[in-house]
């Protein structure tokens, strides 16, 4: 029997084999990886960073909203809009929440995101919303919050940094735990 | 140089040179600023579709905010740094070139090099092939081979 005048392979034994194990390891990693993650949850690049400045027209007409004007408070802003089912779901948590924290440091803003000014009023007036609203009208308050939908509401301390934020419908214990842990900061 | 080298260095030549081209900055206007930006950007809301393609609301509130952007004399870099700072990387549909996604471009790379490596040796003929083992080795592997087939029988 003749024996191949050619190579058996381009690299020996041990290399390839090295390589496929590592190959197959990294594969194994991404995958782990990747299917731990929820897609949906795409992580906010906002929490931690300076709450962005807005200074919005009052869904009612009567004046201004602005995030200066409650600086040292707790604030959680809300975006929502009339044709957003999810926001109806969260609206009691919200009414209770606030409530429970209207008369403290806790200001509750609900910003509404791509509606109109009519459906807004309507939606408020038909849900007894009290909280101060205000109109997003461009969409660049939603676009500095890194808004991707709605409902989104973000939690911001009273130094002004946006410490959390939920993406969907919020419930109230999740509402009162976030507001509670920014009040007991030094 | 043989044939075979010749046409991988042309094939890597015209691969470079047509990298370089795409590459290259030109001058652009306001409109294909504007264009160029907002291909790159990622829609919040259809999320698989860039902000140029996508019709949403939000896209377009984008768009508009680039455009804003552009007309206030904000360089291309500021304006993409302003939408990172509120989604993160994530707004862009193609990965950050630091980081750990820099995995994304260099291994693509590795790869194409490993191949070309690869091709590269294989293209260069009998100087590549490995020396004929040593006569004692050969003798000693046509006896193994004599025996396997002997049991095999």
């Amino acid at each position: 029997m003749a024996l191949p005048a050619g190579r058996l392979g381009t690299f020996p034994g041990g290399v390839r084999n090295a390589l496929l194990i590592g190959a197959l390891v990294a594969l194994i990693v991404v995958l782990t990886l990747g299917f731990r993650r929820d897609p949906h949850d795409i992580r906010s690049a906002a929490v931690g960073k300076p709450a962005p400045a807005f200074d919005l027209a009052s869904l009612d007409g009567t004046g201004r909203v602005s995030l200066q004007q409650h600086s040292g408070k707790v604030v959680v802003v809300n975006f929502f809009a009339s044709w957003c089912v999810p926001c109806l779901e969260e609206h009691p948590a919200l009414v209770r929440a606030w409530e429970r924290y209207r008369t403290s440091d806790v200001v509750l803003i609900g910003v509404l995101y791509q509606d109109s000014v009519e459906s807004g009023r309507s939606f408020v007036r038909r849900l007894g919303t009290t909280w101060p609203t205000a109109i997003d009208d461009d969409g660049r308050t939603a676009i500095s919050f890194g808004v991707f939908g709605v409902p989104e509401t973000f939690f911001i301390g009273p130094d002004g940094i946006i410490a959390g934020r939920h993406f969907g419908p919020i419930d109230e214990v999740t509402l009162i735990r976030g507001i509670d842990t920014l009040r007991r900061r030094p | 140089m043989s044939a075979a080298r010749a046409a991988i260095l042309v094939c890597l030549l015209a691969v470079a040179g047509a990298a370089i081209f795409a590459a290259w900055p030109s001058p652009a206007g306001p409109e294909e600023r504007v264009e160029r930006i907002v291909s790159e950007l990622r829609c919040p809301v259809c999320q698989g579709l860039s902000v140029a393609d996508s019709p949403s609301e939000s896209a377009r509130g984008m768009r508009d905010l680039v455009a804003k952007r552009v007309a206030e004399g904000r360089t291309d870099e500021e304006i993409r740094d302003e939408f990172r700072r509120s989604y993160g990387d994530w707004v862009f549909l193609s990965p950050a070139t630091d980081g750990p996604t820099v995995l994304m471009w260099v291994l693509p790379l590795a790869l194409l090099g490993f191949g070309v490596t690869l091709a590269w040796s294989r293209a260069r003929g009998p100087a590549a092939i490995a020396p004929e083992p040593a006569p004692a080795a050969l003798e000693q592997l046509r006896a193994r081979v004599a025996r396997e087939e002997a049991a095999d029988l």
